[in-house]
């Protein structure tokens, strides 16, 4: 199976401010060694918590984030080897489409223009056949014609969201990275966008790179999903492997946690695998697991050796003890 | 008697539009060691019904039309601001959404769990003190004497709510309302949150009146539910009857537009069912009900009438084709 986009040790460190002139300086390692594939007209979910680096992994991949270490295969060519003019014209195949629909499209832009921008930038067909494409693009996301002159303000939360499927349709990408588009959306409206984005990738063959912290928009969408935990991949799995054989303590311990309607009150529910504590700094980590100071099975041997991603049937986990 | 009852209650609010009603009609009732899962979507008028339980439904453009709000008997709506006071944070207390903008930068936790002690208890500062460091503890905040002493900002998103928790229940609140206390923070961190009150809630037989947009919340924490769609209570009964036999096509639609993590294991989950369009805004509701256009089982009498919330007093519903049991 020949990727689209091939990750191989990823690495995204940010500069930390120095206390002093002459202290050292602290590194933040956000991303550390990720490794990923996405194969063409599929779609790889990245799901963890907040700050886990999901993001930041995603966004480094396409360099919308640096600078980044390692090596980006798109279609065979190392993204990160690029000149600025050859990245940006890459971009024609590399979409994004963000969190919040509220600050995601210029208030003062009207929403045709919006939705034309990426085609005037990279130099897409004349002036009519644009113009042409954005009405089609309209229609495609479910927009009316009329609502073209519109501005960014005149929508609903979800009509946004709409409005960033069109512009990063509008060039024909390969890939587009959905960064949580869902998640401040309210659950009526989530359906509706999460059906769009499947119908689209359907008809256009699009590959998504989807990042989300809600593991039921992950299984609904993505064929394959990496769990991430400060900085570093603990799990990858196709979707049925993930959902029915959980294998890290922490992906365990998150579909654990995500509300489902199966887990009642009434019923008198305990969560089997309580999480204590929230993550550590990514500022100095530790040196073994990051996992092992909330994890319910942690030995010795986890907090002084870092476990690697090693298979495990159809999965990839990262775990001293796995199961 | 119930704990706490809304009765009828009208909120309507001054806007460019002229007059909106946030809140028509609106009845509810909590009794004490109970959970009532209020759900909708934005705009639906959930926030609105707690902040009137609290008094806090900012006048103007705000104003509390018509109704009434008892808490043990004791009517809320026309006392006095001064027993307000004296109710608010000892009697019913409220956990906010955002714990980052409802706790005061300038005072540390402690500080500010031993103000709420000391304005309702005839006690000294030390032992208010020396309470909040017990309720921290007890919230489940790790080396709770020093994380006494941090502010707001040294604390992280999941502490933060745990102190606003510490200092809902300091007095031991007969009602505790909780607004979306989880929607800012991470899964695991929800999980551990919507634990604790569980188990504060078996420790003080508090009622809790939980605010949510989401179903996998309410069956986890509540055991009476209450939907709203636009200012209105349109289904109302147990947790298990509103999530296995949801009569509203309202109710319906936002159950099963839920993608889940435990429906059906592994394979291809089916495309979700959707509710098309979006909530009107309230300044144009008109006559008929106001889900009709988005409804997949409205006919004419929907466009004319507004249903009335009806059918047995354990489960009713507000919908014409639910109580002519149309299709």
């Amino acid at each position: 199976m020949s990727a689209l986009l091939e990750a191989k040790g990823l690495t995204v460190r940010f500069p930390m401010p120095k206390r002093n002139p002459f202290a050292k300086r602290d590194w933040l390692e956000a991303v550390r060694g990720v490794d990923f594939a996405l194969a063409e007209g599929r779609t790889l979910g990245i799901v963890g918590e907040s700050g886990s680096g999901k993001t930041t992994a995603a966004m480094a991949a396409i360099r919308l984030t640096g600078p980044a270490t390692g090596e980006v295969r798109f279609r065979g060519e190392d993204l990160l080897a690029l000149g600025p003019e050859e990245m940006r014209l890459r971009r024609r195949d590399l979409q994004v489409i963000f969190q919040d629909p509220y600050s995601s499209l210029n208030p003062r832009d009207r929403v045709s223009h919006i939705v034309r921008e990426p085609l005037d930038l990279l130099g897409v067909g004349d002036d009519a056949s644009r113009d042409a494409r954005v009405e089609e693009l309209f229609s495609l996301v479910g927009l009316r014609r009329d609502q073209l002159p519109l501005f960014p303000h005149q929508f609903s939360g979800g009509q946004r969201q709409r409005i960033s499927i069109a512009r990063a349709l509008a060039t024909n990408p390969k890939l587009i990275v959905c960064d949580e588009p869902v998640s401040a959306l309210d659950v009526a409206i989530q359906a509706q966008i999460l059906n769009l984005l499947v119908r689209l990738q359907g008809e256009f063959g699009l590959s998504y790179l989807f990042i989300s912290h809600d593991l039921g928009v992950i299984r609904q969408i993505c064929q394959d999903v990496a769990v991430m935990y400060l900085g570093r991949i603990v799990e990858q799995a196709p979707r049925a492997a993930l959902f029915s054989r959980p294998l890290h303590p922490y992906t365990q311990a998150l579909l654990a946690a995500a509300p489902s309607l199966a887990r009642r009150k009434s019923a008198g529910y305990q969560r089997p695998a309580k999480l204590k504590g929230d993550p550590p700094s990514p500022i100095n980590p530790p040196p073994g697991c990051a996992f092992a100071e909330r994890c319910p099975k942690a030995q010795a041997k986890c907090r002084e050796e870092r476990p690697t991603l090693a298979p495990d049937g159809d999965s990839l986990v990262a775990c001293w003890f796995p199961g | 008697m119930a704990l706490l009852e809304i009765d009828e209650l009208k909120v309507t609010f001054r806007t460019r539009h002229g007059p909106v009603t946030a809140l028509d009609g609106v009845s509810l009732r909590v009794e004490a060691g109970e959970t009532l899962g209020i759900v909708g979507e934005s705009g639906c008028g959930k926030s609105i019904t707690a902040l009137s339980v609290m008094g806090l439904v900012p006048s103007p453009p705000g104003n509390i039309a018509g109704g009434a709000i008892r808490l043990a008997g004791e009517d809320l709506v026309n006392t006095s601001p001064r027993r307000l006071r004296r109710l608010r944070g000892s009697e019913i207390a409220m956990i906010f959404q955002e714990p980052m903008t409802s706790l005061n930068p300038v005072f540390t936790a402690g500080d500010q769990i031993a103000e709420a002690i000391m304005l309702h208890q005839n006690v000294s500062r030390a032992e208010a003190l020396s309470r909040a460091v017990a309720l921290l503890d007890r919230v489940g905040i790790p080396e709770a004497r020093r994380r006494a002493d941090d502010y707001p900002h040294q604390l992280s998103g999941g502490m933060r709510q745990r102190v606003m928790i510490a200092m809902a229940v300091s007095c031991q609140p007969k009602v505790l309302i909780a607004d979306e206390p989880t929607t800012a923070l991470d899964v695991t961190v929800q999980a551990q949150i919507f634990d604790l009150l569980n188990d504060l809630q078996r420790e003080t037989g508090a009622a809790i009146m939980l605010i949510t947009h989401d179903m996998g919340a309410i069956a986890e924490m509540a055991d009476r539910v209450a939907v709203m769609y636009a200012g209105r209570v349109i289904e109302e009964g147990r947790a298990d009857d509103i999530l296995d036999l949801p009569k509203h096509p309202y109710t319906r639609g936002l159950i099963a537009c839920i993608p889940n993590v435990g429906k059906g294991e592994g394979g291809e989950p089916p495309p979700l069912a959707e509710i098309p369009g979006v909530v009107p805004p309230l300044h144009l509701l008109g006559a008929g009900c106001a889900f009709r256009e988005r409804c997949g089982s409205a006919f004419e009498r929907c466009a004319a009438e507004r249903p009335r919330l009806l059918g047995p007093a354990a489960h009713p519903a507000a919908c014409h084709a639910v109580e002519e049991g149309r299709p």
